[in-house]
């Protein structure tokens, strides 16, 4: 293979911007190993079916409010059913997780590391341009995020890290233009690698990410074409292949998709032997998608990589009906292969090294949509995440909401409602913006206080850029 | 009497040329030459630099004698004019038919905001083309202080490229000379003449490309025969399916799957006939109808309209249950899609397919459920954000984009929604019900009017709307609900119908589908202009399609500018290798059974069954590493590149083999004994390079492509020709130069 990187006029690795960011930190690469891993629940994940009162301190929402909010239309989760968890932050009130989170067969669920101080909730985050209270929420002048509800701009923002007009890259991409160079030297791979297809969140405006398949397929498969052998025509035709990717690039359609194969093959040579990892993952799409990580992770020594980024999926969370066993198996699936790469990378000595943290598209509706077996819930805006590996304690993190706490007032048309008069479905406004959550990963992560704002254009906006939610790594 | 004889003359004339036209053979239908010609950006005597001046307070009226060129730089963001020649504009082309790029030393591209364009003085040809200096695509960062590369783009074609100081001197010019030939402008794309009828063979093929699933010898010959516009006029009456391969059709099933057609082998209770299970409760006979009329259909426009149409109102086999439910509602998209885009808009409302994937048939006065409410807007019709007719986003004064609608209009469409559900009355009313087996085929109805929310609705509010109040309906019950919730149904469709934003929003979609990935606001505007003059024309479809494929960006036997066209998306990958190489049945003695689902799959496509309600790619999806858009590439990884190459591997050299297990009956395979034979009669491999150069590449190959391939070629014993094909075929097919379709 020749090395294609310096005849792609556009995208080369080490690229002008990537160039000034190792001139700036021209300190000796990192000797440990970092990771984070991005699991976007896709379609909106029911928070408020995720993280619940369970106290009945009735100075603010507890369980009853829960309840009667959902109970009605078959919505709400029993009581003894929840996993009872006490949160210091809330004044060590008891909340209760979704019962799927400590779900089996191929693990215990993420639930069990809440005792052992290995899993955080950071509650409320949304997309936000600014901070915002509900009156300033029907104050014309006061800058909101477009594409209010609407999937593909919520999810949009929260892989673009802005929220009051569209960008095209994504901030883990942006992360990674920012660290590759000056963290990674000699590289064989990019510093992300999405599972799951091309994401916003993976592209950066210098650098590109890389994806393939989820396991079951070998690493040595996933980026390798077939059909060649060692007879000379073979090669001549693996010769050729190689050599036109380097031809016709003055149509940029053309070099983009040249750089994009050209970067399969290249990565293709540096899979072709790996080690399998010792945890047994469950065979659901996410749990092969977070195995491949887990494998990758495995083999950074060989790839020559200090920090990495890592982008998987679960679909399905859009549940406007049937949500009760609909949720179960999401939740259930979600929890055991978050918990499952949890235990191999503490297998590998990483268990604080490598943070997994989720985003969505956004919370659901407070107010069920329809009723009895049927029911379901509707799109809605500010929604809990969870955060499991290098975190500092386990415990609610994030901005306070009206009440003096992290958790939103479980009130209808109340203080945190979006929604105003009868009617009202319960869309709470996030008190934490996906850029302060966001920030607090990338910080841990090496990026300096400085580049922040590269990142995250609108980072200023916001008081807290540190949710405290991450320890030293 | 001077009328009289005038108005006979009329009679006979139009009677003596109709007579003309039917008694004249169709292969005489002329095209106009489709070429435009190649944008010419004015340079300072003698240099490579750009003609250039800053936007004086006057027009204008001749070229500056003194230019501000070589010596001047300009300040970021102001107003600067370049010049530009060899234009022959249609009436109506302005500013917005342009872009101007520009280059940095670090390569990276900004796009100018082309903000006037005037003619310098009459006759002469030359225009002032006033741009700002500053990026309008908010991608890289400002443009750094220096030389960049700046060129102009128009119809797909690109300029000669010149420099411009922008800041204050930089860069030297002799770093960009080495890179880029500057000044001179690109040789222009000679059409092989010697072709009968439609005689311009590179734009042809690529007509192929974009108006059908892709060429085949057969429809090569029709359409020389008949010309574009000959065979545009016989597809749109052609009948659709085509003989021979009807919709599937297979019954309304129960819901719950029946023990004996479940598919379950373990359950022991064996499924009597096993494709009982995949024809009813699976997508696997639409899709294998869906290739068998792509590969072997006559009505290949009305086809890729529908498909197209499809990955804009989106449902899918991830939700939707049955064959029969898909196929009720693929007769909606391809009944409309030369059709009324407000009957569409109907006909997908009640369409119980829709209703079900989009939760309206279960939306009721006590349970709304917004989401069919939320996407007709966002998703089908108009958008989140206020466009201009030309498709580009309007914006208030501080450049904040001006939003649709909000969340309360969202509300009020949703409760007025409410109540429509299966049509399960009198068979009178309902003629597909079918007891037990919910019916997914007749349009929803009002069942039980006690669902439908009778208070007042407030509509879209837009420049020009009429009604947006729908009011309420105090007290009403029974037959009268049923008759308001119809109503409200029609006023609130109107009432999007009517928003601006449909024509340039439809438009954009469709030329993206067909033709390029980031078309001209030019492109978009005249589309749109169209789709608003034919407004209540019946076949108002049939004259936008014709419009975006007869357009001047579209047509063209070589597209130049760097961002023209779009990636193949894995279908079209598919059926255009599989059209154009005699797509038979594995063992070639039938045809192919179109079981290709498992083909696209690894590519990250799976025909009627996108991931979601977004489709499999956003229309807005930036193509990596650059600035503009190009949808498909959102399918194009690492990861599927390779998936690409290994299809295109299987394709050539295996085939789809029989496997009962993955229920393929006949399996694929391509044909290359024509290439075997060209291969074998010529030794020197020149005439096969030259087929696979006007099938596949429309006459676009590069000197440099074509011998990299050649040299594969002869590296193989001349005793092996069809091993000599197979090769080049796979490096063509696998090449960019390929999956880019241009």
């Amino acid at each position: 293979m020749t090395a294609l990187g310096t005849q792609f006029r556009h995208f080369g690795l080490m690229s002008a911007l990537a160039q000034k960011a190792a001139d700036e930190n021209a300190s000796a690469p990192p000797s440990d190993y970092l990771a984070l891993v991005c699991i976007f629940m896709a379609g909106g994940n029911d928070g408020n079916n995720s993280v619940i009162p369970l106290h009945a301190d009735a100075s603010i929402s507890n369980f009853a409010t829960y309840y009667a909010l959902r109970n009605p239309y078959g919505l709400a989760i029993p009581q003894n059913n929840l996993l009872p968890v006490a949160v210091s932050r809330m004044g060590n009130l008891t909340y209760g997780l979704h019962p799927a989170f400590g779900a089996g067969p191929y693990s215990n669920g993420i639930y069990e590391l809440w005792g052992q101080n290995k899993m955080a909730v950071v509650t409320n985050v949304g997309s936000l341009v600014k901070p915002t209270t509900k009156a300033q929420m029907y104050d014309f002048f006061h800058p909101k995020p477009y594409g209010l509800y609407s999937h593909s701009d919520q999810a949009y923002q929260h892989q673009s890290g802005q929220s009051d007009r569209q960008i095209f890259s994504g901030w883990g991409g942006r992360l990674s233009d920012q660290r590759h160079a000056a963290d990674n030297p000699g590289a064989l791979v990019p510093m992300i690698t999405s599972i799951a297809g091309a994401q916003l969140f993976t592209s950066g405006q210098t650098t590109l990410p890389m994806a393939i398949a989820s396991a079951p397929s070998g690493l040595d498969q996933v980026l390798k074409p077939q059909g060649y052998d060692a007879l000379p025509d073979s090669q001549a035709q693996l010769n050729a292949l190689n050599a036109l990717r380097t031809q016709d690039l003055n149509s940029e359609l053309i070099a983009a998709a040249s750089h994009v194969s050209d970067q399969a093959i290249t990565v293709n040579n540096s899979l072709q032997s790996y080690q399998e990892i010792t945890v047994q993952f469950p065979p659901t799409g996410i749990g092969n998608q977070l195995k491949q990580v887990a494998r990758l992770i495995k083999k950074r020594t060989d790839l020559n990589v200090r920090r990495q980024i890592f982008f998987v999926q679960i679909g399905g969370f859009d549940t406007h009906r049937q949500q009760l066993s609909t949720h179960n198996v999401l939740i259930s699936q979600t929890s055991q292969a978050m918990r499952c790469f949890y235990d191999e990378m503490a297998a590998q000595g990483l268990a604080d090294k490598v943070t997994q943290f989720t985003i969505s598209d956004f919370g659901r509706t407070m107010n069920p949509a329809g009723t009895g077996v049927s029911v379901g819930s509707d799109h809605a805006w500010g929604n809990h995440q969870f955060v499991v590996g290098g975190v500092t304690a386990s415990d609610f993190y994030g901005m306070n909401a009206s009440n003096g706490t992290p958790y939103p007032v479980l009130v209808l048309d109340g203080p945190d409602d979006t929604d105003t008069g009868t009617g009202s479905r319960g869309r709470w406004i996030p008190t934490t913006a996906i850029e302060q959550y966001a920030a607090t990963l990338a910080r841990w992560f090496g990026l300096p206080d400085s580049a922040l704002p590269a990142v995250f254009p609108n980072i200023g906006n916001f008081p807290n850029t540190n949710l405290g939610f991450m320890g030293a790594p | 009497m001077k009328r009289n004889f005038y108005r006979s003359f009329q009679i006979f004339a139009s009677f003596f040329f109709a007579g003309i036209f039917l008694a004249l053979p169709a292969s005489a239908q002329v095209d106009p030459n489709p070429n435009s010609p190649t944008p010419v950006l004015v340079p300072v005597a003698d240099s490579i630099y750009a003609l250039a001046v800053q936007s004086p307070a006057k027009p204008l009226r001749e070229l500056p004698s003194v230019s501000d060129g070589p010596s001047a730089a300009f300040d970021l963001n102001s107003r600067t004019v370049l010049f530009v020649k060899n234009l022959p504009l249609m009436k109506g082309e302005g500013a917005n038919a342009f872009r101007v790029y520009a280059e940095d030393a670090s390569h990276r591209i900004y796009r100018f905001p082309v903000l006037d364009l005037k003619p310098l003085y009459h006759r002469n040809g030359t225009y002032a083309l006033t741009v700002e200096l500053r990026d309008e695509l908010v991608f890289s960062d400002v443009p750094p202080a220096g030389e960049l590369v700046v060129s102009v783009a128009w119809r797909g074609l690109e300029s000669n490229k010149l420099l411009l100081t922008v800041g204050q001197k930089g860069a030297t010019a002799a770093e960009y000379a080495s890179e880029n030939s500057l000044a001179a402008a690109p040789a222009p794309m000679v059409s092989d003449l010697s072709n009968v009828g439609y005689v311009y063979s590179g734009d042809r093929n690529r007509f192929m490309q974009q108006a059908a699933f892709g060429p085949s010898p057969a429809l090569d010959i029709r359409v020389r025969r008949l010309g574009l516009r000959g065979w545009l006029a016989e597809q749109f009456e052609m009948p659709y399916p085509s003989a021979g391969n009807p919709y599937p059709a297979f019954p309304l099933r129960p819901t719950t799957l029946p023990t004996d057609c479940n598919g379950q082998i373990d359950d022991g209770l064996p499924d009597p006939d096993p494709f009982c299970y995949p024809n009813h409760y699976t997508m696997y006979p639409v899709q294998n109808w869906f290739y068998k009329e792509a590969l072997y259909g006559d009505a290949q426009l009305r086809h890729r309209v529908a498909w197209a149409l499809g990955q804009l109102w989106v449902i899918s086999g991830a939700d939707i249950q049955q064959s029969s439910h898909m196929v009720a509602y693929h007769k909606v998209l391809s009944r409309n899609a030369f059709g009324n885009w407000r009957t569409l808009m109907q006909e997908m409302a009640l369409n119980p397919g829709m209703g079900d994937y989009l939760d309206m048939r279960e939306s009721t006065r006590f349970y709304p459920n917004e989401n069919f409410a939320r996407e007709v807007l966002q998703l089908f019709n108009i958008g989140v954000m206020m466009l201009n007719q030309d498709g580009t986003v309007r914006n208030d004064g501080q450049n904040i984009p001006l939003p649709t609608y909000d969340q309360i209009v969202v509300n009020n469409f949703t409760i007025l929604f409410t109540g429509w559900n299966l049509c399960e009355a009198t068979l009178t009313q309902c003629p597909h019900r079918s007891p037990g087996s919910p019916n997914f085929i007749d349009p929803m109805i009002v069942t039980n009017p006690s669902n439908h929310d009778l208070r007042a609705k407030t509509l879209l509010a837009y420049p020009g709307s009429t009604t947006t109040n729908v009011p309420a309906c105090d007290g009403c019950t029974g037959a009268t609900v049923t008759a308001y919730a119809a109503s409200s149904l029609n006023q609130a469709l109107d009432n999007i119908y009517n928003h601006p934003n449909v024509a340039p929003f439809v438009s954009k979609f469709l030329i993206k589908q067909l033709v390029t990935g980031d078309p001209t606001p030019a492109y978009v505007g005249r589309i749109a202009a169209v789709f608003n003059a034919n407004r209540t024309n019946p076949t108002q479809l049939k004259e936008v399609i014709k419009a975006i494929l007869l357009d001047p960006e579209a047509r063209g036997d070589l597209k130049t500018e760097p961002r023209y066209g779009k990636l193949r998306e894995p279908v079209m990958l598919l059926t255009n290798l599989a059209r154009q190489f005699d797509a038979r049945s594995f063992d070639r003695t039938t045809l192919s059974d179109g079981v290709l689902t498992s083909e696209t799959n690894p590519m990250g496509q799976i025909a009627f069954a996108p991931p979601t309600v977004f489709n499999f790619y956003p229309p807005d999806f930036i193509v990596p590493g650059a600035s503009f858009n190009g949808p498909e590439f959102s399918l194009y990884t690492t990861g599927t590149a390779i998936s690409r190459i290994n299809f295109v591997n299987a394709l050539v050299f295996n085939g789809v083999p029989v496997n009962p297990d993955r229920r393929v009956t006949a399996g694929t395979s391509i044909g290359l004994s024509n290439l075997e034979a060209i291969a074998a009669a010529d030794t020197s491999g020149n005439d096969l390079m030259n087929v696979l150069n006007i099938r596949m590449m429309h006459g676009t190959m590069s000197t440099q492509m074509r011998d990299t391939i050649l040299n594969v070629v002869l590296s193989v014993p001349e005793s092996a020709p069809l091993l000599r094909a197979k090769r080049a075929v796979y490096l063509v097919a696998t090449s960019s130069q390929y999956q880019v379709q241009r």
